[in-house]
């Protein structure tokens, strides 16, 4: 059928190439279509949806968001924009827009059972605090929590991270970024000891050879995908290939398109690895020079919970799989065990851990995939020959291996979302590695984030629970030290004990180990699987939780106090892409009511804190780290007034409205032209908070591999972003490569400059056999990772693969795409795609509303056998987006033991007529 | 919503049934009504299977509102005297509510008097009408990332296909959708799904845009035609009469 579809595309496009040649907009027109727009003022801005990071401009009018219109200068997207981003201007406008404060009250108080009434920011803030100093004086650090975002601009990421970090010494942030690329994070900084892609989007016009994995790029990076498609329209010799567990929309422009078993994706990438060693087609030269081979620990575990004290009783058969796997025949030959054989999961609190092995030792571990092992293991389409499924994967080593091919790799949630995650975005540089394809233009493993500063925020600001800015880590003293000097901070205020990760930080709400709780841009009662204990866990215990959100979302309807949240118009913001573009936009319009930025909900509330309260002695359950008593942090009251601070300053004093800060005026004559600033003007002591902030954000990444430009260079008029690290007002165009990055060393070529895990002990596939650890400055590591079976795979009671994802149309948990009437219109509802097949099977028919449930809850769906996603037979799709459909409360909390990203990708489902 | 719809249908029929009565008593002018509005009929939208003649189906439709009635998704309306085509006739506008193709059918069952076709087996063979892109305001066709039509189509790749060409002003390939008749059943669910403020795709009435190749000329890539080897004639041979010759005039007379 798909074929059938695909050879008609093809048909149809070679009747098309006539009238497509007459098309283009002649200069009258575009003259006359900006006629009667002569009182709308422009200003350039970012779109606020994916991480592409297409450029637009935002067109006001009397204080309102009339018109946007893709940027013609923006090198993304020179103009064009996908629906969604069409749609910038109307995602503020929605009806039900929060506007006042709203907390659940009884009898004129705070009441946890309360319905929601409106409330003062000044009585909002009140109970906010009285119940934040409750459980920090209660629990300590670790009691408190902010649920933060990749949609945080880069001045609100910084202030949350700082005033969590350094104010209330806790490291219980986490982004829902963790959900989206935590994994593509530890695969960089495992094998190149720096965070962020090598390369960017100038190697789709320099590649000739596109392999997208588990990326649905045409619909999750439309104008990427535009880029692509122009690539390979244009350039015969161009070629595509789609990898994914389920026919897509990425498939129809492809040249060839390979439909695996979830999971199997390891086991492919090793075929390849050992079809690139027999075919003598390994870069010997840049291996030799510049890459190690590592190896770590199997036995890691899924990133659940040890214990079943908190599972369902349906959920007990996976859960215990955290402690032991019984091997299964493919598992068994792929990591040279017996099947059947059961293994203790020993290393599920080290699974990081990793050692140098010998190229010796690499070929023996990729020696049992052979072609016919990993096409049995991989092939997913039950309807396809086994034939053909191996001409394709052999076709697929003849692109890789092809020394005159550029090649160019691209991954999104299918690799990330993975419960071996960091696995196979290793084994992916891996494959590039021992070809000598990386970090040259046209050439390189390229991973695409999901959100719109998952980078520029998240990973460099550093809004996770073990990440400091520019790739600093808590764990790290010298980190720690360097980031307590930057911040003008105590010794020792810094806490080295990693926080709870997002997903542990739901689970920590569950079994009442945290009990207050921030979420900002981020919805994550519906984004997170296994939804149901959360939403439980936010209701029925005993805790207080705080959404900042510009809508009522399903967070906020969980929350006991709601804040409303100006948009991204309405202040003022950076954000970083994929590509390490940092981008700039101006606030253009005031927000509505009183809803007001996340930067300045952060100064308010760091008002209310003074510093006694804060760096006294702390207990955190757990922390050893040298130079620490056990579970203590140190009172460091003391070496603050010898720096200078009273015990009664506050953290908005001492943190951000610093005497540095305070010298950076609001108005400003530089950059502002104009424009307002909601948050100084609301604080009126006469500063400008975000470019105070984002200038000494900078000081952290200046030659320390981060170069970031001065605040006002992003601003102006020319500028369309800068990829870093910036360097003498120069953007980097190729990382590590010495033509393009001036951190190479003079003669090296490349050079993988990366500071972190560079030292490492040596062993065979197995375990260290020599402990001293060898110095492995400037090179990359050649990850050996074996296949192991997904924890949840369907059986007889639930027969189905379920997969979630996106569609085109709308954002992440719809909060803002739902607002727009007309994407609503066009996609009202989260359908469950499945074969035409198996609907006939259990007598459904599209259209039928449908049960699917998982061992861990059910929700309905419309049935759709056709469309956009061709499921093979076996397999099932629908989106996240739908909070009516609410996919998460069927979806399995496992996660990737090294990124602790969960894996949305792989759970076991029935479907039946509802 | 089902509740509210049956009610509005209800308070029309029986402001139908006091119409029939007033036309009873007022015979000619009812049925002049009537007439006028039948050849008046401008293009509605029909239920799936309603008879292409439109007077085939406004002589075969007796205005029962059962199609309406068994339309689970609230489609199909009765049209009122302002609707300007024949009052109580089936129709629907895409934009509000399309028709989502059941595979049952169910309004076509419930009809009893086969103005909806009861040959219509699969609904994919349909023909409601035609949908039209506006190319000029079509936000794919301006390079945009929208598609939405074409993801949308319940025959989707067949009615609506998306063709990828170069836009040559930057890097990026334009998506392009483009209706192809022989499988548009004029559904209307790409009318509805369209973003933009005007559906820039709409149902229409297919003689109103389809133009016709001429029958003596064929598109070279679509049709297969091998040299055929053994020459036979085939079809009527001339009749072999002769008729008086042409063109004698100007042979014959005036100056050479």
């Amino acid at each position: 059928m798909d074929l059938t579809r695909r050879e008609f595309l093809k048909t149809s496009a070679a009747t098309a190439t006539a009238t497509a040649a007459g098309i283009s907009v002649p200069a009258a027109v575009l003259a006359e279509s900006g006629k009667g727009d002569a009182d709308i003022q422009w200003d350039k801005g970012v779109c606020r949806f994916c991480g592409t990071g297409c450029g637009i401009m935002v067109g006001t009018k009397d204080g309102r968001v009339v018109a946007t219109k893709g940027d013609p200068d923006a090198p993304v997207n020179k103009g064009l924009n996908c629906i969604k981003g069409y749609f910038n201007g109307k995602i503020q406008y929605g009806q039900d827009r929060l506007t006042q404060p709203l907390m659940r009250m009884k009898d004129g108080k705070f009441d946890k059972n309360g319905k929601f009434q409106a409330v003062s920011w000044e009585t909002a803030f009140d109970e906010m605090t009285r119940q934040f100093k409750k459980t920090y004086n209660e629990m300590g650090p670790a009691g408190v929590a902010v649920f933060g975002s990749g949609q945080y601009t880069i001045p609100e990421g910084y202030t949350m991270a700082k005033l969590m970090k350094a104010g209330f010494r806790s490291n219980n942030i986490d982004p829902n970024a963790r959900h989206c690329m935590a994994s593509a994070v530890v695969a960089f900084i495992q094998t190149f000891g720096i965070d962020e892609p090598a390369g960017n989007y100038d190697d789709i016009e320099h590649t000739d050879t596109v392999i997208t994995w588990g990326a649905n790029m045409a619909e999750c990076h439309p104008i990427l995908w535009a880029r692509v498609s122009d690539r390979r329209l244009t350039n015969d010799n161009v070629k595509l290939v789609n990898l994914t567990t389920i026919s897509n929309q990425t498939s129809d422009i492809a040249d060839s398109e390979i439909v695996f078993k979830p999971g199997s994706d390891l086991a492919i990438q090793n075929y390849l690895m050992r079809e690139i060693i027999k075919r003598n087609a390994v870069d010997h030269d840049f291996v030799k020079k510049h890459c190690v081979f590592a190896t770590g620990p199997y036995d890691i575990g899924y990133g659940m919970r040890p214990t079943d004290k908190y599972a369902f009783e349906a959920e007990k058969d996976i859960q215990v799989k955290e402690l032991r796997v019984t091997l299964d025949k493919h598992e068994a030959i792929a990591q040279r065990r017996k099947e059947g054989e059961v293994v203790e999961q020993k290393n599920t609190k080290k699974p990081v851990k990793h050692w140098m092995i010998s190229f010796e030792e690499f070929k023996r571990g990729v020696e049992p995939y052979t072609l016919d092992f990993v096409a049995e293991v991989s092939k997913g389409d039950a309807n396809e020959s086994m034939d053909q499924y191996k001409a394709k994967l052999k076709a697929l080593a003849d692109l890789y291996a092809d020394p005159k091919r550029k090649v160019t790799s691209f991954w999104t949630m299918g690799f990330n979302q993975h419960y071996r995650g960091s696995w196979v975005n290793e084994q992916i540089y891996a494959l590039h590695l021992l070809l000598g394809k990386q970090a040259m233009p046209g050439n390189g493993a390229f991973s695409l984030t999901g959100q719109p500063s998952a980078c520029g925020t998240a990973r460099e600001v550093g809004t996770f629970a073990h990440r400091l800015p520019a790739d600093m880590v808590v764990f790290n003293p010298k980190h720690r030290a360097r980031s307590e000097k930057l911040w003008k901070l105590p010794a020792n205020t810094l806490n080295p004990k990693v926080g709870s990760h997002i997903t542990k930080i739901m689970r920590d709400l569950e079994d009442g180990s945290i009990k207050w709780a921030w979420v900002q841009v981020n919805n994550p009662f519906q984004a997170t699987a296994n939804a149901n204990h959360w939403i439980k866990a936010a209701r029925k215990m005993d805790n207080f939780l705080v959404v900042s959100d510009p809508y009522p979302t399903v967070s906020a309807k969980v929350a006991d106090l709601i804040l409303p949240t100006a948009m991204i118009f309405e202040k003022w913001g950076l954000y970083g892409n994929a590509e390490r573009r940092t981008q700039a936009w101006r606030q253009q319009v005031a927000p509505p009511g009183e809803a007001m930025a996340d930067v300045w909900q952060h100064l308010e509330f760091a008002k209310r804190f003074t510093l006694k309260e804060v760096w006294g002695e702390k207990t955190v359950p757990g922390l050893k780290a040298k130079g620490f008593e056990d579970g203590k942090l140190p009172d460091v009251l003391a070496e603050a007034q010898k720096m200078g601070y009273s015990p009664e300053d506050t953290l908005y004093d001492v943190l951000f409205a610093t005497k540095d800060n305070l010298k950076v005026k609001w108005p400003d004559t530089a950059v502002a032209k104009g424009h307002g600033n909601h948050i100084a003007e609301k604080l009126g002591d006469g500063w400008f908070p975000e470019k105070a902030l984002f200038n000494e954000y900078r000081e952290f990444g200046v030659n320390f591999q981060h170069d970031l430009a001065e605040f006002d260079v992003y601003y102006g008029d020319k500028v369309r972003g800068l990829k870093w690290p910036v360097i003498d007002g120069k953007e980097t165009q190729w990382r590590f490569n010495e033509k393009y990055d001036p951190y190479c060393a003079k003669g090296s070529g490349f050079d993988f400059y990366g500071k972190a895990l560079k030292a490492l002990p040596s062993g065979d596939l197995d375990k260290v056999t020599k402990k001293d650890k060898t110095s492995l400055a400037h090179k990359a590591k050649i990850f050996f990772r074996p296949y192991a079976a997904p924890p949840e795979q369907p059986d007889k009671n639930y027969d189905l693969w379920f997969s979630t994802g996106r569609v085109l149309e709308h954002w992440h948990t719809g909060t803002m795409t739902r607002r727009v009437p007309e994407l609503h219109r066009a996609v009202p509802t989260a359908q469950l795609f499945m074969n035409p097949d198996d609907a006939e099977k259990r007598g459904l028919k599209r259209n039928d509303l449908v049960w699917i449930e998982s061992r861990r809850g059910k929700i309905k769906a419309l049935l759709e056998t056709q469309g956009r996603n061709r499921p093979a037979p076996g397999y099932t799709f629908a989106a996240f987006f739908d909070e009516g459909v609410f996919v998460n409360k069927v979806c399995l909390d496992v996660t990737c033991p090294m990124s602790k990203e969960e894996d949305f990708k792989k759970a076991a489902i029935k479907v039946y007529k509802a | 919503m089902n509740t509210k719809s049956s009610t509005t249908r209800r308070d029309f029929l029986v402001k139908m049934g006091q119409g029939a009565a007033l036309a009873a008593t007022g015979g000619l002018i009812w049925s002049y009504l009537l007439n006028q509005q039948a050849r008046a009929t401008p293009f509605a939208i029909r239920p799936p299977g309603a008879l292409a003649d439109p007077d085939d189906f406004n002589a075969r439709c007796i205005k029962c509102g059962q199609c309406v009635d068994a339309c689970p998704y609230d489609t199909l309306k009765l049209a009122t005297a302002d609707a300007g085509i024949p009052i109580g006739t089936p129709y629907f506008i895409p934009r509000e509510i399309p028709c989502y193709m059941c595979e049952d059918i169910p309004c076509l069952k419930a009809c009893p008097t086969g103005a909806i076709d009861p040959a219509l087996e699969n609904i994919d063979d349909s023909r409601m009408g035609l949908a039209v892109i506006d190319i000029e305001n079509c936000l794919s066709w301006q390079g945009l990332r929208c598609e939405i039509c074409f993801r949308e189509c319940p025959v989707q790749g067949k009615a609506i296909s998306v063709e990828h060409h170069p836009r040559r002003i930057s890097k990026h390939a334009m998506f392009v959708p483009l209706v192809h008749s022989s499988d548009c059943t004029g559904c209307g669910i790409c009318e509805k799904a369209c973003p933009t403020e005007e559906a820039a795709i709409r149902v229409v009435q297919p003689e109103l845009v389809q133009g016709k190749i001429g029958d003596h000329y064929r598109l070279g890539w679509t049709v297969d035609t091998p040299i055929t080897q053994e020459f036979e004639i085939r079809g009527k041979p001339d009749a072999g009469d002769r008729a008086p010759p042409t063109g004698l005039d100007y042979l014959n007379e005036g100056p050479l």
